[in-house]
């Protein structure tokens, strides 16, 4: 088949392959008939060997995607994938060379090519796409992922305050992720009570994914916050924290979906800024609006933390929010919610919560809409 | 072609895009002698024939090694650019149409096919009325994509891989012109005419073509072709007359 690409590498995807690897327990004989299909299919554009053919073989000039490049062909699902080969590049938002395939294979028979296209990639440290599950406004994910993602909230209640975060996140190797977190906002001081913006404290994190398979994925992680924050304003803590964490990434039945964050924020200076302890789980589920459009994943959250030397009682948060994928490549993605905090009241408020996320690796911002 | 013709008149007869002209003969048809029907009033049957002046391009050998069985499948080798000429000079392929007819529907007509046979499209041509099923078909036992690009309608790409695999699709409104390729096997083109009427035909090998019967009035009349571009006229047509115009396409 021909030719589809995820926009950052600007690699087309031959149609007619996709099949789960072989490690992930898709039987041989699928991926053999798979196999068949993708010869006939997509084989004169994507290559035998899903390097993809040679230019003097066909009579475009987008450049074709290396299916044994694991980097690129492990990251989507194969429901984008057989979607792309089913109606062609466009309805993706990627290159129209790439035709549909579905009036000449049935789904059973585009699945099949999707796991033959799976075997290219013979490495099996990559976690497959499906378990790039839909981001929480507040929880990490367990998935390593490239993404910049820009989260506002508002304090709904007296003395109120604008926070925003601008999170850059940056995949290397098959398990691993770097990110830097840059909070900033506006806020009353707490010394004359005038507004003004103010940078919060930068955080750097690492990520590395130990274990997954089909349906889960378990990471552990480290943050840094440094002490860059203007606490007259509410934004720092005045000490060093580090903030080791296990999360988890969940599938589950009917295309719902479990998130769960655990860990320890240690302060450098716990006479000042004490030792947290938090957990964070989110549960969801995606809807599709009609077969190609977009998708909607509302989530609930809910948010625990507690201070471990004063025995403080347990901050209880809630968060209900709705993901939505805005453009045609489904790579940039809203999120609006809520949280609401339910102990401890006194305390903390309301907040309004949105993030706008951006999936670099699968093209710039302005592209596939 | 059916009817009689009676005696010629001259007709208003404007030249279009190159040193061009189209030969369109309007004649009274013979009662029950049409398969075309009355209009209204009077009815006149058209028939001509486009002609190319000069020597036609002979074109450049396509090289169909990429593809072993597009190779195959030809004894001799196919010419790219070629311009096919028949007897006299008869120019076929081309799409001659009334420009001023009014929109008309129909719904009982027969699909069109457009077929892929020896990495070639054929016919090259097709015209087909809004609404229309055209199908799309590849006799060939190798992938081709058939890329359509219209900018009135909506555009597609299929993927046909196996042999005797058909498409089915209707373009919704009137386009002339409409390309179609296929981004493996770069040497193959079609055209794809929509009209909203049936005053239409594509020119046969010896470049003759025949349109249902017009009422009697003024129309201009339009020979349009891939590569030679389009000529028109306006042809005045009187009760019980008939005319021959003479479209001729300079060769490039």
């Amino acid at each position: 088949m021909a030719v589809f690409s995820w926009v950052g590498s600007r690699r087309l995807l031959s149609v007619g392959a996709l099949s789960l690897p072989l490690w992930f327990g898709v039987s041989e004989a699928r991926a053999q008939d798979g196999q068949s299909l993708y010869d006939i299919g997509c084989a004169s554009c994507h290559g035998a060997d899903g390097r993809g053919a040679s230019p003097d073989r066909i009579a475009f000039d987008d450049p074709l995607p290396d299916f044994t490049e694991c980097s690129f062909a492990s990251r989507e699902p194969d429901a984008d994938w057989i979607i792309v080969a089913k109606a062609g590049g466009p309805v993706r938002g990627f290159s129209e060379t790439m035709p549909a395939f579905g009036e000449a294979f049935d789904d059973a028979q585009l699945q099949s090519v999707m796991d033959h296209i799976r075997t290219f990639c013979q490495e099996s440290a990559w976690p497959r796409g499906e378990l790039n599950l839909p981001r929480p406004l507040v929880s990490e994910k367990a998935y390593p992922e490239d993404e910049a993602v820009w989260t506002t909230g508002v304090n709904a209640e007296s003395p109120g305050a604008v926070v925003n975060q601008f999170v850059y996140e940056k995949r290397f190797g098959p398990r691993s992720q770097i990110e830097i977190k840059v909070p900033f906002g506006f806020a009353p001081a707490a010394s004359d009570s005038e507004w003004g913006a103010a940078l919060g404290d930068v955080g750097v994190g690492f990520k590395h994914a130990v274990a997954h398979n089909d349906r889960s994925i378990l990471s552990l992680a480290t943050e840094v916050k440094l002490p860059t924050g203007d606490v007259d304003r509410g934004f720092g803590a005045d000490a060093v924290r580090i903030e080791p964490f296990v999360a988890l990434g969940q599938i589950l039945p009917n295309d719902s979906f479990l998130h769960f964050q655990g860990g320890v924020e240690f302060s450098t200076e716990p006479d000042v800024v004490e030792h947290e302890a938090f957990l964070r789980t989110a549960i969801g589920r995606t809807f599709t609006s009609g077969e190609f459009g977009r998708a909607w994943s509302p989530m609930l959250e809910v948010l625990g933390s507690v201070d471990l030397e004063s025995g403080s009682r347990v901050n209880w948060d809630l968060v209900p929010q709705m993901q939505v994928t805005l453009n045609t490549r489904q790579h940039v993605m809203l999120n609006l919610g809520v949280r609401f905090p339910v102990t401890n009241t006194d305390q903390r408020g309301t907040q309004f919560l949105a993030y706008i996320l951006w999936d670099w690796f699968d093209g710039g911002f302005l592209d596939g809409w | 072609m059916v009817g009689s013709r009676g005696a010629a008149i001259p007709v208003v007869l404007v030249m279009a895009v190159l040193s061009s002209a189209v030969s369109l003969r309007l004649s009274v048809p013979e009662s029950g002698a049409a398969d075309f029907g009355m209009v209204s009033g009077r009815a006149f049957l058209a028939e001509g024939t486009v002609r190319l002046l000069g020597t036609a391009p002979a074109g450049e050998p396509i090289d169909m090694s990429a593809d072993p069985f597009c190779r195959e499948q030809h004894d001799s080798p196919v010419m790219r650019g070629a311009v096919e000429v028949g007897p006299g000079g008869g120019l076929s392929q081309v799409l001659v149409r009334v420009r001023t007819a009014p929109a008309t529907a129909d719904p009982n007509l027969s699909d069109v096919l457009l077929d892929q046979q020896g990495c070639l499209y054929s016919p090259g041509v097709v015209a087909v009325r809004v609404g229309q099923t055209l199908v799309i078909r590849n006799s060939d036992a190798t992938l081709h994509n058939v890329r359509v690009e219209p900018k009135e309608n909506r555009g597609f790409n299929l993927g046909q891989p196996l042999a005797g695999i058909e498409s089915k699709r209707q373009l919704d409104r009137p386009e002339i012109g409409i390309p179609v390729r296929c981004d493996i096997h770069g040497w193959m083109n079609a055209t794809i005419h929509v009209l909203d009427h049936p005053y239409f035909d594509v020119t046969r090998e010896d470049g003759a073509f025949t349109l249902p019967a017009l009422p009697a009035g003024e129309y201009e009349i339009e020979a349009w072709h891939h590569t030679l571009g389009v000529s028109t006229q306006v042809v005045t047509v009187a009760d019980g007359s008939s005319t021959d115009i003479i479209f001729e396409f300079a060769a490039p």
